[in-house]
């Protein structure tokens, strides 16, 4: 009988954001649980007939939405600046992301700016070291100005 | 050694982290308390002098006067303001995370966006670093773009234009 060691909360947060680094969203999802929560707190696009939210699940509108940065932002980084653990399994990491723009992201147009952003990601790891909720904060307005843009919507 | 002995030491570890985990939450959320009772004297006291204070969405860096002066204004602006804590946690390395709703109705301008009496509410993120009861950093994350929609401001750089 084999025995496989669970990695900490820590090792696979490490692990979710050296993928993230790779720019390899399968690879990200791999680390989350089929049924991952994921909540982006600043995202909130107002359309003439609704508001979309960064609401749902990892591998629906979080692997979505890697994706689309990624192809966006063709040159995409993070630099993990801290990490804190709870005994519970909940894992805090702020980290710093970054690139250039290529292509359109959301209702930014490209004017080939970079933008470098601190976040802060709240994830918590279940007892089979797999990643079952992401939620994440950062700002908006500074994302915009740095990208060119100047309408709050 | 033996491993009775090991796992002797690994529990008294865990149960040393644990300890300190919960106080930096205790910490944390007593800091977030007496500013929901509108009392940013007592919150205060618990910031060492020295401690460092960023609050990314505003650009404010430095020591507690930041901290000071940030929610001084928030408290004027918001007369009815409501802190709900959404989760705490205290981590092992002395570290804290508070995640509340901050809400209320402007009477007041505020972070440069002139009162048109609007509803605010807002998911904000504040990490706290401690040692022992002391909070020796506070570090502030939320989206301002989110904050100045809520407040009918138009254009990042016309803050103070309806």
């Amino acid at each position: 009988m084999t025995h496989t060691e669970v990695r900490s909360p820590e090792l696979v947060v490490t692990a979710f954001f050296d993928a993230y680094r790779d720019r390899d969203p399968t690879a990200m999802t791999d680390l989350c649980t089929r049924n991952a929560e994921f909540r982006y707190l600043p995202v909130e696009i107002w359309g003439k007939q609704r508001v979309i939210r960064g609401d749902g699940k990892v591998y629906g509108v979080g692997k979505a939405m890697w994706a689309g940065l990624i192809t966006a932002f063709p040159d995409l980084s993070n630099e993990v600046v801290s990490l804190s653990a709870n005994p519970d399994g909940t894992v805090m990491a702020e980290v710093v992301i970054g690139g250039t723009q290529a292509s359109a992201w959301a209702q930014f147009s490209n004017r080939g700016r970079a933008y470098s952003l601190p976040h802060l990601f709240v994830l918590h790891v279940n007892d089979g070291g797999l990643i079952d909720s992401i939620t994440a904060y950062w700002d908006n307005a500074s994302f915009s100005r740095q990208l060119g843009h100047l309408e709050v919507d | 050694m033996t491993a009775a002995t090991d796992a002797g030491q690994d529990r008294a570890q865990a149960a040393e982290q644990a300890g300190k985990a919960g106080k930096a939450e205790k910490a944390a959320v007593q800091f977030f308390a007496a500013l929901q009772r509108r009392d940013a004297a007592a919150a205060l006291e618990t910031l060492s002098p020295g401690a460092e204070v960023i609050i990314y969405p505003t650009d404010q860096r430095g020591g507690p006067e930041v901290a000071r002066a940030f929610f001084d204004e928030a408290l004027a602006a918001f007369p009815d303001l409501l802190l709900t804590i959404r989760r705490s946690r205290g981590f092992t390395d002395g570290r804290a995370l508070v995640e509340l709703t901050f809400e209320g109705t402007q009477a007041a301008d505020f972070l440069g966006a002139i009162n048109q009496e609007k509803h605010l509410d807002i998911e904000q993120a504040w990490v706290l670093a401690t040692d022992d009861d002391a909070i020796t950093a506070l570090t502030g994350y939320w989206d301002q773009n989110k904050l100045y929609r809520r407040l009918a401001v138009k254009r990042l750089d016309q803050i103070a234009i309806a």
